[in-house]
């Protein structure tokens, strides 16, 4: 059973509807990337699916379904998004964002040592634990937006652009890390990326989103190996 | 001497109520985004409810928490059935459903509650002669009340907000409101309960405020203290309730003494020291003394 399903779903903005019955899927482990266009939808797929904004069409996690527009059962169930534009708590400190990242979790000595080890992983943060989140860089921001969503201890972590604004060998740094995580403790992964090299390197499967559906997938070597759909695609 | 320490220790207790007002102004604008112009309102509705009961021969004690606990029922009522459904049509709109909780509230007091004066009993003794001398000058027990009341009011909240996980959840709330539900914040709970414990704090400050003065329960009687409030809270900085407490004291303590020593304010511009502060601060400093102005790398 995939460990997240999604068939049909549609989702958009007041009157707007952005997609148009979008499926996909993503098994246990599995780094999974959507790739399309501005507009194609793919920040809506992620809200979408997190619970963030209403939606039609079923969404599951291990088989059992997601209430739409409940993003704590959505959090409950296993799922974390990392959204667009990073959602770090500007004004709480560095510790306090990765409390509250924890804050379904009732296991107190645990999430302790999860904040170290997470200190340990992103040393910038374990340097700063006392200071308010929104005076740091955009990089260090980026991580401690994904160490916090990684406190809920999910099984799917869902980031939406996490290279966004950040420099070309932060942005390394964010994959490596992002890479890191899916080896040790194998939490599958669904990430949308407009930089499709370094998205394609991380991941096994990869959708194509156009105008909000999706086009093409398969697996992410094959679609890096074929050249009309990389320049169709990619741009490259 | 004695003089300057009379209208000290009432500018302290003036003081005290705008701190605590201010305090549930900038936990509902932490919240929401709007200063909740039907604070005062709520205050008075709880404030007329107490007295009602006080009326009835219930201890004052018993309806202060009455009070209380009517509030915070209000506030969260408030939040979940008002201020949300509107909320996303921005902040005009939510402004304009807080006025007309204004004008509902203090309509309903006259109707519940008649038009006249009212005296409302102190919570502490209250004669002539319960006062303790300070350098010759009188310290009544109900200052001291007021002060203490409001000191533990105000540092329960400060022990929610920064020792609770209740207290991070609300300050996550506050500061990233999709980011906090995104990490699994009951964010509507959250609301409620600002907006409850806001409502709270303002039906204690109207159950303090009222016996300060005889015959003080009136339907006009928190209009005023709602402007030197929201005065307090932008001097202090919107988002900082630390702020909020302090410059409320500090406007209370100038309200008394800027008209004893200065004739030119004298007895009929108090209200209007209210008034500059506000705009001085908007022009000045709009960010007020403590608040955070929005400096964000991204």
């Amino acid at each position: 059973m995939s460990l997240l399903q999604v068939e049909g779903l549609q989702a958009g903005y007041g009157q707007a509807e952005v997609l148009h019955g979008i499926s996909l899927a993503v098994e246990p482990g599995e780094v999974v990337v959507i790739l399309g266009a501005n507009g194609a939808g793919k920040t809506t797929t992620m809200r979408a699916v997190a619970g963030l904004i209403g939606r039609r069409g079923a969404v599951s996690i291990d088989g059992a379904a997601l209430p739409p527009h409940d993003p704590g059962a959505a959090v409950a169930a296993g799922l974390a998004l990392v959204p667009q534009g990073r959602g770090t708590f500007t004004k709480l400190t560095v510790a306090e964002n990765l409390l509250v990242g924890a804050t379904r979790r009732r296991d107190k000595a645990a999430v302790a040592r999860d904040i170290e080890r997470w200190y340990e992983v992103f040393p910038a943060l374990g340097r700063r634990t006392g200071q308010a989140a929104g005076t740091m860089s955009g990089g260090e921001q980026q991580m401690l937006a994904i160490a916090r969503a990684l406190m809920s201890r999910p099984r799917l972590l869902l980031c939406d652009e996490p290279s966004l604004g950040l420099a070309p060998q932060i942005v390394r740094s964010v994959f490596d890390v992002l890479r890191q995580v899916n080896d040790d403790g194998g939490t599958a992964m669904l990430i949308v990326e407009q930089n499709a090299e370094l998205a394609l390197n991380l991941a096994s499967r990869v959708y194509l989103l156009e105008v909000g559906r999706v086009v093409s997938s398969g697996a992410a070597a094959e679609l890096r190996d074929s050249d009309t759909i990389r320049r169709a695609y990619l741009g490259y | 001497m004695e003089i300057f320490l009379d209208r000290l220790f009432d500018g302290i207790s003036n003081g005290a109520i705008y701190a605590a007002l201010a305090l549930a102004l900038v936990m509902v604008y932490r919240a929401t985004g709007t200063i909740n112009f039907a604070q005062g309102e709520m205050a008075l509705f709880t404030t007329y409810l107490a007295w009602g009961l006080t009326t009835r021969n219930v201890p004052v004690w018993v309806a202060l928490l009455a009070a209380a606990a009517a509030g915070f029922a209000l506030g969260a009522v408030s939040e979940r059935a008002l201020v949300r459904p509107i909320e996303k049509r921005g902040l005009l709109a939510t402004l304009i459903v807080l006025l007309g909780l204004f004008s509902v509230l203090n309509a309903a007091d006259g109707l519940l509650w008649g038009r006249g004066n009212q005296s409302m009993p102190s919570l502490f003794p209250n004669t002539l002669q319960s006062y303790v001398s300070v350098f010759g000058a009188r310290l009544y027990w109900a200052n001291i009340g007021v002060w203490l009341l409001v000191a533990a009011v105000v540092g329960l909240m400060f022990a929610l907000f920064n020792r609770t996980p209740l207290g991070l959840q609300m300050r996550a709330t506050a500061n990233n409101r999709e980011s906090a539900a995104l990490s699994g914040v009951p964010v509507g709970r959250i609301l409620m309960l600002g907006w409850g414990l806001s409502a709270a704090i303002g039906a204690v400050a109207g159950v303090l405020f009222t016996p300060l003065t005889p015959d003080s329960l009136s339907l006009g009687e928190m209009f005023p203290l709602l402007i030197y409030a929201s005065a307090a809270a932008l001097f202090g900085g919107l988002d900082s309730p630390g702020g909020a407490v302090v410059a409320g004291l500090l406007l209370g303590v100038v309200e008394v003494l800027l008209p004893a020593y200065v004739p030119a304010v004298g007895g009929q511009l108090q209200e209007a020291i209210a008034f500059v502060a506000i705009v001085a601060v908007l022009l000045l400093r709009p960010q007020g003394l403590f608040g955070s102005r929005e400096v964000e790398r991204v």
